[in-house]
């Protein structure tokens, strides 16, 4: 028997915000424990919530590019709950109403464009971070109260693939709308993943499986091929599916079960009373999505339409937001855009990736890329020069003009200066012509490799072989 | 020296501008009092603070615009206080030290009051009686027999004034806890239009409901304060910017043409004939003065409603903001094998069985296969109750009634929950909590040498009118500044 899989993804992001969702706390990533807190942080007696409107902003931002409904009236409610690692003993969430309802997005699968809709988008706070250890457990209130969207998929999604390409399409969406890192590894971007099976043409839906803790794309493609192959095994051999929560285990490539869920606990919603709701103007919400940084899909229409970039290229830039907007950067220097890119490719990501840099981190402005580009593409320069300086570049941060200067790399492009060169290479050699003429086209190499090695290599390259030919012609 | 703390606010203030006294020697002289109250109004007294600010207000010159400059106050516990232990009346806060201020009390510390102690209270503000705080039960000091309650939740604060430690205290009013004890205690209490002043740093106990709300001895204190302590808080994201545009200093009293509604359910089922005959004596006198005073049921089956719907929301409320108190982050700690085991010892010994009780109630209502039945449902009583509310503010500016069905209940005594009177005239002030209504008692009369008082209460945002209509009757009564200290000169009136 044949099972189809029915899975629906649940994805918080972190933003990266100045401060909390609700309250005056710094946000910085890696501070040390319990540093980034307020009164408000810890649940104490008498603090009181204050929305943070550039995270209505974000979450207006991310639900326009999921073509959701966004509601004007902003409503907060309260999960309660106690657990150590919430300090008010409730959430302040959006049950109710989500700020964004009803959206969508396409991915690729297959060469054929799939729509996967989605239930909603909403608003909340994050809890605190917790360090079990033997006998005893650290909290870290830095992470009490950041701001999250959970962005909840229907159950559309039919394979680890389709999940993968959806989960990376968010976190495009996230990371282009300057709304979060969308660094799965660290916990700014988290996926819980809702797996069920049934039988193709079937319409009820099987026992759903939950599987927490996935820190990767990868792992989320593996972890959902993993569970359908599991349920699809138990089934087969008449077994029932429990209700669980599993998490996945990156070692044994498995899925391995967490608890079995019991009757659902019940939150206790009602409405946040400290919060009186918000009514967003329509200019507000048009100017927080006017404003929206640039999002993948536009992007790379405008890298391949105004930068007229091959497409592999351009997706190498896409692929992290930070190399498009340095690559951006550079590209209103120069007008050799495709060999910027071939550059940043080869080069800038090559030295990066060598030396596990973040781009971050890269010193090298992007102006001094495009310049040495230039100076490449017009041919003051030959590549193994540019190479050279481009090291220097990395240790002094100085600008290529002023290292070529100070390496005298130059490249000789006089035609006079040339010639004379090669009628020498030709004199000492006086088989050359003859062996030309029977048309061995090694001897060329041979020319160019002679002129090359009495400069230096400081020779352009291209005017050496066009005289090449007419002397060896003659 | 005893002439003053029994004055009212402004009558202090302008002894201080003209050198007849000191804010030190009022600060000494509050504490002493404080000291020598036997009707355990206190739960802490900030002594060593109050008395270095003191010293240094007292040596420079009184500013003319700040009326409340040198003046010794006392605040409820439940109002955050920076370094100052904040319990809320409860064993769960044992040791809490707050690290900020709570909004009016920094408002009040920039005019220049002097905080000289946190008063008792009702554990965690729940409560009317002034008997379930960690502390036990604080007394009516008209009555120095100590059979009687002065009533909650505000009960340290109502103390305070009434028996002329200071002549302003900060309370909390979530269903009446500081109008209704203004009655027991022969005092001013206002509870403002909710959003008017700021909440932050107010321990929650609904917050839907809840208000910061104070005793004066006198009407154009209640206003004058209301000046200093009614402004936007970025802080609160329900505060009003509603811009405060009259001028509170300028009462004129005047009634000539005010409508007033008493609601004929609350007269009906009060039996006490002197606070009836008293009230009826203040509605012939507001006619007199140029008013209309009209009877109007207000609906039985609402009124009779309030207690239930009340009880619902501000425990369903309660249970959540209370959630807080784990003994994880402050107030005691007890080790347990699992953090469920630490939060339940916490909670089992930190709150008293009322409170438990309140919160099983909050918890229920809540619950999933409830809520709709319970939570929701009083949620949809209490807005067919400010509707009618405001149905009848359409037509007349103010609700006028007897604040309290009597006087100053008996510490032992039983009062039967389900009689009309309990369930209406016990219960009608939490209308004003309801509809976040301006609400103030001022005093109305005394039965045995025990004082009672009368509520008007009126639209959203109409502050001054209240306080001017109060005003006008405080001068028609003629109890302005009373206390223990002189209530039998006035009494008469």
């Amino acid at each position: 028997m044949n099972f189809e899989a029915v899975i629906g993804l649940e994805i918080h992001v972190e933003m990266k915000t100045k401060s909390k969702m609700f309250s005056a706390g710094p946000i910085s990533f890696g501070a040390t424990p319990n540093t980034n807190c307020v009164p408000m942080d810890l649940g104490m007696p008498g603090t009181m919530p204050r929305v943070n409107k550039q995270a209505v902003i974000n979450a207006i931002r991310v639900s326009n590019a999921l073509h959701m409904t966004i509601d004007h009236d902003l409503w907060f409610d309260r999960k309660n709950y106690f657990y150590t690692d919430l300090p008010k003993g409730y959430q302040i969430t959006q049950q109710d109403r989500p700020i964004g309802s009803d959206g969508y997005l396409e991915i690729e699968v297959n060469g054929k464009t799939k729509r996967c809709e989605i239930e909603r988008l909403h608003m909340e706070e994050d809890t605190c971070m917790q360090h079990h250890f033997s006998d005893y457990t650290l909290i870290d209130y830095n992470r009490a109260g950041i701001p999250l969207v959970e962005i909840v998929s229907c159950p559309v999604l039919r394979s680890g693939e389709e999940a993968r390409k959806y989960v990376e399409k968010i976190r495009d969406i996230v990371t282009f709308a300057n709304v979060s890192d969308g660094k799965m590894e660290e916990g700014s971007l988290r996926c819980d993943v809702n797996v069920s099976i049934r039988p193709y043409g079937t319409t009820k839906l099987g026992t759903k499986v939950e599987v927490k803790n996935l820190n990767s794309l990868q792992h989320i493609e593996n972890a959902i091929d993993f569970e359908v192959k599991r349920q699809s095994e138990l089934l087969l051999l008449g077994k029932p599916i429990q209700q669980e929560t599993r998490r996945y285990d990156e070692a044994k490539k498995e899925t391995i079960l967490m608890r079995i869920k019991t009757d659902a606990v019940d939150y206790k919603y009602f409405t946040e009373p400290n919060i009186c709701p918000i009514h967003l103007s329509d200019s507000f919400v048009d100017d927080a999505i006017k404003t929206c940084p640039e999002l993948y899909d536009e992007k790379l229409a405008r890298f391949l339409n105004e930068y007229k970039l091959n497409e592999v290229d351009a997706k190498i830039l896409l692929s992290n937001v930070d190399y498009a907007d340095y690559f951006d950067k550079g590209a209103t220097f120069t007008g050799n855009f495709q060999n910027l890119a071939n550059f940043f490719i080869s080069n800038v990501l090559g030295y990066l990736n060598k030396n596990n840099i973040d781009i971050k981190n890269f010193k090298v402005e992007s102006k001094h890329i495009a310049e040495l580009v230039d100076l490449l593409k017009d041919k003051k320069i030959n590549s193994s020069q540019g190479i050279e300086i481009f090291n220097k570049m990395v240790q002094t941060n100085e600008s290529p003009i002023k290292l070529q200067k100070a390496m005298g790399a130059t490249l000789i492009g006089d035609e006079e200066t040339i010639r004379n060169l090669v009628d020498e290479v030709i004199k000492a050699n006086p088989s050359i012509p003859a062996d030309f003429k029977a048309g061995t086209t090694r001897v060329q190499g041979f020319v160019m490799g002679q002129i090359m090695k009495k400069t230096g290599g400081k020779i352009d390259p291209g005017v050496a072989n066009k005289i090449i030919v007419e002397e060896l012609k003659k | 020296m005893s002439n003053y703390l029994d004055l009212s606010i402004k009558e202090i203030h302008s002894a201080l501008l003209k050198g007849e006294t000191t804010p030190l020697e009022l600060t000494k002289e509050a504490i002493k009092r404080a000291k020598a109250n036997k009707d355990n109004a206190f739960e802490c007294l900030c002594e060593e603070k109050a008395l270095l600010k003191a010293e240094e207000l007292s040596k420079v010159k009184v500013p003319e615009d700040k009326i409340m400059f040198g003046i010794p106050y006392v605040a409820k516990d439940n109002f955050s206080t920076k370094g100052i232990e904040t319990t809320g009346g409860s064993d769960i806060l044992k040791g809490y030290i707050p690290l900020f201020n709570a909004t009016v009390i920094n408002l009040l510390e920039e005019n220049g009051a002097i905080l000289i102690g946190k008063a008792t209270l009702d554990e965690l503000a729940m409560g009317g009686t002034g008997t379930t705080g960690h502390k036990g039960i604080t007394f009516n000091p008209y009555d120095k027999t100590h059979t009687r309650l002065i009533g909650g939740s505000s009960c340290g604060s109502a103390v305070a004034v009434s028996d002329a430690i200071v002549p302003f205290a900060l309370g909390s009013d979530t269903g009446d806890s500081v109008r209704k004890p203004a009655s027991n205690a022969g005092l001013v209490g206002y509870k403002p239009t909710w959003g008017q002043i700021s909440r932050f740093g107010l321990f929650p106990f609904a917050p839907s409901l809840d208000h910061v709300a104070y005793f004066t001895r006198s009407v154009e204190d209640a206003a004058l304060m209301f000046n200093v302590l009614s402004k936007h808080d970025e802080n609160d994201s329900t505060s009003s910017f509603k811009t405060r545009l009259d001028d509170y200093s300028k009462l004129d009293g005047n009634l000539k043409g005010k409508k007033f509604v008493v609601l004929k359910e609350v007269y009906d089922s009060i039996t006490d004939k002197v606070i009836k005959d008293k009230f009826d004596l203040l509605l012939n006198k507001i006619k007199e003065g140029g008013s209309t005073v009209d009877f109007v049921e207000f609906g039985k089956k609402l009124l009779m409603a309030i207690y239930p719907s009340y009880i619902v929301i501000s425990s369903a409320e309660a249970t959540s903001n209370n959630a807080n108190l784990d003994g994880i982050k402050f107030g005691p700690f007890y080790k347990g094998n699992t953090y469920q085991d630490v939060m339940m010892q916490a909670r089992t010994k930190g709150f008293s069985p009322l409170i438990k009780r309140r919160f099983v109630i909050g918890s229920y209502s809540l619950m999933s296969e409830n809520q709709e039945e319970v939570f929701k449902r009083a949620q949809k009583v209490r807005h067919l109750i400010v509707d009618r509310a405001k149905e009848l503010y359409k037509k007349y500016d103010s609700i006028i009634c007897p604040a309290s069905p009597s006087i100053a209940p008996l510490v032992k005594g039983a009062s039967n929950q389900l009689n009309d009177t309990y369930l209406i005239a016990d219960n009608w002030l939490a209308i004003g909590n309801f509809g976040g209504f301006p609400s103030i008692t001022i005093p109305l009369g005394f039965e045995d040498d025990m004082p009672f008082g009368v509520n008007i209460t009126s639209d959203a945002f109409k502050d001054f009118e209240v306080f001017n209509e109060a005003f006008a009757m405080e001068n028609i009564l003629g109890y302005r500044d009373l206390s223990v200290l002189n209530f039998k000169d006035k009494e008469g009136k």
